[in-house]
């Protein structure tokens, strides 16, 4: 009995250490927005101060890759978004000899390392004399983030009783008047989470951009050259606004896909 | 196919799927890595030489990375790092996905989950960057350790691969939790318990009944892990030094500082190769299909 | 407004399975006409074919004597209640009653006229703005039932549309639905497995089994007439017995039981005219046609020892055997026969049973369906996959 309680306590124990070693990394870099010290560090302590968050305010390349990044992700959700709902529907509706082959060339995007995306989209359009830069990357960011989409979309899409389909059929609407009506307002909480997170994946994607962006730089892509050249800490002062930015996101979008979720036990419950 | 399709939502809606569809299949994941291997089976020419007699497929740069000593070495390193990052990973990620699945009261895992979560919907480069300072040669690793008298001289922490293995780990641990948190959960409870009673100890509870459980989602993290770190191009940039390069990062220089597309192109196909590879092995190994992945 | 729905050569084939055999038949405009049936036997295919949501695979349908064939669901004059209701569960109750004039672009005032008027017909006016989740089993049943009539059908599907309801509110609706199709003279078509329902709302009842039609009567005389053996055990309780015709005098038949030597039964006009002696043929006697004869009566009787006493309240279930041939008999006791027999008869012992031969049927054995003894299951014939 009392191993058992040790192993139950040694559980405990280690349970606490790896949020510990999951949150620690990310307050000392955020403290170390606030050391008066030309490096990013929190040892030693050279006073407290708010001027990296000046020097960052100033920063041209950095609001230059912000909306470089935001026009990107703007792209990504305009394709990645119905491509993803398409393939969704797709693999819904459709069954023929040849699925299981689509479906795993849909899926296929995920299990690609992300640097090889971006390869083989610069050498794919390189043909047609489309070199580096927003274009690009919003092609190659959306080859996978698709893939995300869909996965998303189908998980509700799976749930759909499709008694309703003919039931609204049968009332005398159209195709069309179903799917907008009945279909797609069913897959609304879907396709808005799916839109974030792929607003998300874009925002932060390094690997497959660092092959594609050319001289368009996006803010990760900023973000990790100037850790690698120029650092100071006007970087952990980026870094800390885009966490917070990022958790209250997170924060938001969890509690309310909670919410969702006991929304929809109570319809089946009750 | 597209009877089907028009037949639920009329030929307007069925058309813009298959064209949607076509376009992201065909455009941007079939041609594209075609393309890919075409390129690196071909020698890099100037402009004039394309179309002339040199211009042919060739196996040349494949070959090159078996002359290379050092390409070859970091090919092989990187794949044995990134088992090693796997399995470390694996091992992190049990005992957490254990806990969650079957030991924390529904409040606790709502909580923690919500904790695991936030963090990784941070930045990859900025959770890698926040070890780059918490490994610093001056950093607070090495100033706690020389307070509490553990070394007596701060340890260069970026200058190998343990830095890099490290940084990984941390980068991709929610890939492993979740499909492991997932494949744990749907085991019933009574069958622990039944094992218990049986008076088989914990170890032999995890390794006869949970772990055998748990297969499809050890197999779905050790991909998606094992395919991320070997593709993984941002940590050993920022945690990595000269002395303990990537293969990502061969690949990067041919392309971006020897100019030479082709040679990247057949270093690219052999890190999809490797990872393809890696993925049939688990999948045979574990007996999983594409369909338990995708969950 | 013509709401008659004709079947003409209807046949419905999936693969290499039939589901409906040819079957021909009419249903008259503001009819309240049932397919009934054991699961399997064709009835929610019929229904589909209805509704459009299937092409027969030969013969056609036609609806106010328009011929369906090439019409699509959402152009048929017919709506649906579906077993699920499907009611959409991000609507409110008005949209929900209005999606069907919605797609038809009528107006907002006007929708909202007719959803009023139909919500006071199924009297649940003021719920309009209530959603779908805050409504009980019985309400929902109303609004598919408003949903369905805003579109104005000429003829109203219902598959099986109260098997989700509690016994008490399914006695309720039957009553209700019965009423609303009153009011309304629209065409009900509705599908059951329940004898109960069929026979209590409908006014001709089509028994189904295995793809096909078997009978198409009012209750009364499906209860009282059934032309084939499948519609004798299922509609309603029945005793069957196994026998061999002896003799014929018009409708009055001489059976040989075997056994249980000779007994008496009647021919049923139609189904057994062919029959002659030597036939072999099935004796049906319902339960509550038995009697119990006293010790000293004369006449023709069965021996039987009974097996099991239930007393049902109203009435006396009486489980027996026979004592030459060990067929069961149930009979079903009430009045003067219940009150003598409560608390006298034990298990074990004998009794003499009697009946009315001219209220005992006579079906040629087209070995069709028996009732399953342990569990009261109609079997089917053939193996019949479900739909």
């Amino acid at each position: 009995m009392t191993s058992q309680r040790l192993l139950a306590f040694g559980l405990k124990f280690y349970i606490v250490v790896f949020f510990a070693y999951l949150f620690l990394p990310l307050i000392i870099m955020s403290l170390a927005t606030f050391n008066d010290s030309r490096f990013p560090t929190v040892t030693p302590w050279g006073g407290t101060t708010l001027r990296w968050f000046g020097e960052l305010w100033h920063d041209g390349g950095m609001w230059h890759a912000l909306s470089n990044s935001l026009m990107v992700a703007a792209g990504v959700l305009v394709l990645a978004v119905p491509i993803g709902i398409s393939s969704a529907l797709f693999l819904n509706t459709v069954s023929s000899r040849a699925k299981p082959f689509i479906y795993a060339l849909i899926l296929s995007p995920l299990l690609t390392p992300g640097v090889i995306i971006g390869i083989s989209t610069l050498i794919f359009w390189r043909q047609f004399g489309v070199s580096g830069g927003i274009f690009l990357t919003v092609l190659g960011q959306t080859t996978f983030i698709a893939a995300y989409v869909m996965l998303m979309v189908m998980a509700r899409l799976q749930r759909f009783d499709r008694t309703m389909e003919r039931a609204a059929l049968d009332l005398g609407a159209s195709q069309w008047q179903m799917f907008r009506r009945i279909l797609l307002p069913y897959l609304k909480p879907a396709i808005l989470s799916a839109a974030v997170i792929a607003f998300l994946q874009s925002f932060e994607n390094y690997n497959t951009t660092l092959f594609v962006a050319g001289y368009d730089t996006t803010l990760t892509v900023y973000i990790a050259s100037q850790v690698r050249t120029g650092l100071t800490p006007a970087v952990n002062a980026l870094g800390l606004i885009l966490i917070l930015i990022t958790v209250v996101l997170a924060v938001v979008y969890e509690l309310k896909r909670r919410r969702e979720v006991a929304a929809m036990a109570r319809l089946k419950g009750g | 196919m597209f009877r089907q399709l028009s037949a639920r939502f009329g030929s307007p809606v069925a058309m813009a799927i298959v064209t949607l569809l076509g376009m992201w299949l065909i455009m941007m994941v079939t041609l594209p890595q075609l393309q890919m291997i075409e390129y690196s089976l071909r020698p890099n020419l100037l402009p004039a030489q394309i179309g002339g007699p040199d211009d042919r497929l060739t196996v040349a740069n494949y070959v090159t990375l078996f002359n290379n000593d050092i390409h070859r070495a970091i090919f092989l390193k990187t794949i044995w790092s990134s088992v090693l990052v796997t399995l470390l990973t694996l091992a992190v990620s049990y005992p957490l996905a254990w806990y969650l699945a079957k030991v924390a009261t529904p409040r606790q895992a709502a909580l923690c989950i919500l904790l695991l979560i936030v963090p990784f919907w941070i930045n990859e480069i900025l959770r890698t960057y926040s070890w780059f300072i918490l490994l610093a040669f001056r950093g607070p690793l090495n100033e706690v350790l020389l307070a509490l008298g553990l070394i007596e001289r701060p340890i260069r922490f970026l200058s190998g691969d343990a830095g890099v293995m490290v940084g990984m780990v941390y980068a991709y641990i929610l890939f492993m939790v979740f499909p492991l948190y997932n494949a744990i959960e749907s085991l019933d409870g009574n069958q622990v318990r039944a094992a218990r009673d049986l008076g088989a100890g914990t170890l032999r509870t995890h390794r006869r009944i949970v772990i055998p459980h748990a297969k499809p989602g050890i197999a779905t993290g050790c991909i998606m892990v094992f395919m991320l770190a070997a593709g993984s191009y941002a940590v050993p940039a920022l945690l990595g030094s000269p002395g303990s390069r990537w293969f990502t990062q061969i690949i990067y220089n041919w392309f971006f500082e020897g100019g030479n597309w082709n040679q990247g192109a057949a270093y690219a196909f052999l890190l999809l190769v490797l990872c393809i590879g890696f993925m049939s092995l688990v999948m045979k190994l574990f007996k999983v299909g594409l369909g338990d992945i995708a969950k | 407004m013509d709401g008659s729905v004709s079947l003409d050569q209807v046949v419905m084939r999936f693969g290499d399975f039939t589901a409906i055999e040819r079957s021909s038949l009419e249903i008259h405009s503001g009819e309240f006409f049932s397919f009934l049936g054991p699961s399997g036997c064709g009835k929610t295919t019929l229904l589909n074919m209805v509704s459009g949501f299937l092409t027969p695979s030969e013969g056609q349908i036609l609806i106010g004597g328009e011929p369906m064939a090439g019409v699509p669901v959402n152009r048929r004059p017919t709506a649906m209640i579906f077993q699920n209701l499907a009611l959409f569960p991000l609507m409110s109750v008005y949209e929900n009653i209005e999606f069907g004039l919605e797609v038809r672009g009528v107006n907002k005032r006007a929708r909202r006229e007719v959803s009023e008027r139909l919500l006071s017909l199924v009297a649940l006016e003021g719920s309009g703005d209530k959603q779908v989740a805050e409504l009980s089993g019985g309400q929902k049943q109303r609004i598919a039932i408003a949903r369905a009539l805003a579109v104005e059908p000429r003829v109203l599907l219902l598959d099986e549309p109260l098997s989700a309801l509690d016994l008490k509110l399914r006695q309720h609706m039957r009553a209700e639905l019965k009423a609303i199709q009153r009011k309304t003279g629209i065409t009900f078509i509705y599908i059951t497995h329940d004898q109960g329902e069929a026979l209590t709302m409908s006014d001709r009842v089509a028994v189904m089994s295995s793809g096909r039609i078997q009978q198409v009567a009012d209750p009364m005389t499906l209860y009282r007439t059934p032309q084939t053996g499948f519609v004798a055990a299922f509609v309603g309780e029945n005793n069957r017995l196994e026998v061999t015709v002896a003799e014929r005098d018009g409708e009055r038949l001489t059976l040989d039981a075997g056994r249980l030597g000779r007994l008496q039964g009647s021919a049923v006009p139609g189904a057994s005219d062919g029959l002659k002696a030597g036939d072999s043929a099935a004796l049906f006697i319902r339960p509550e046609q038995l009697r119990l004869l006293g010790q000293g009566s004369s006449g023709p009787a069965l021996e039987a020892e009974v097996e099991a006493v239930h007393f049902e309240g109203a009435w006396l279930m009486l489980e027996t055997r026979l004592v030459a041939s060990a067929e069961r008999l149930r009979l079903q006791l009430s009045g003067e026969q219940a009150r003598g027999a409560a608390g006298r008869l034990t298990q074990g012992e004998r009794v003499r049973l009697g009946y009315d031969p001219a209220e005992a049927v006579v079906l040629p054995n087209d070995g069709s369906p028996v009732v399953d003894e342990e569990t009261g299951e109609v079997k089917e014939a053939a193996n019949v996959p479900a739909a």
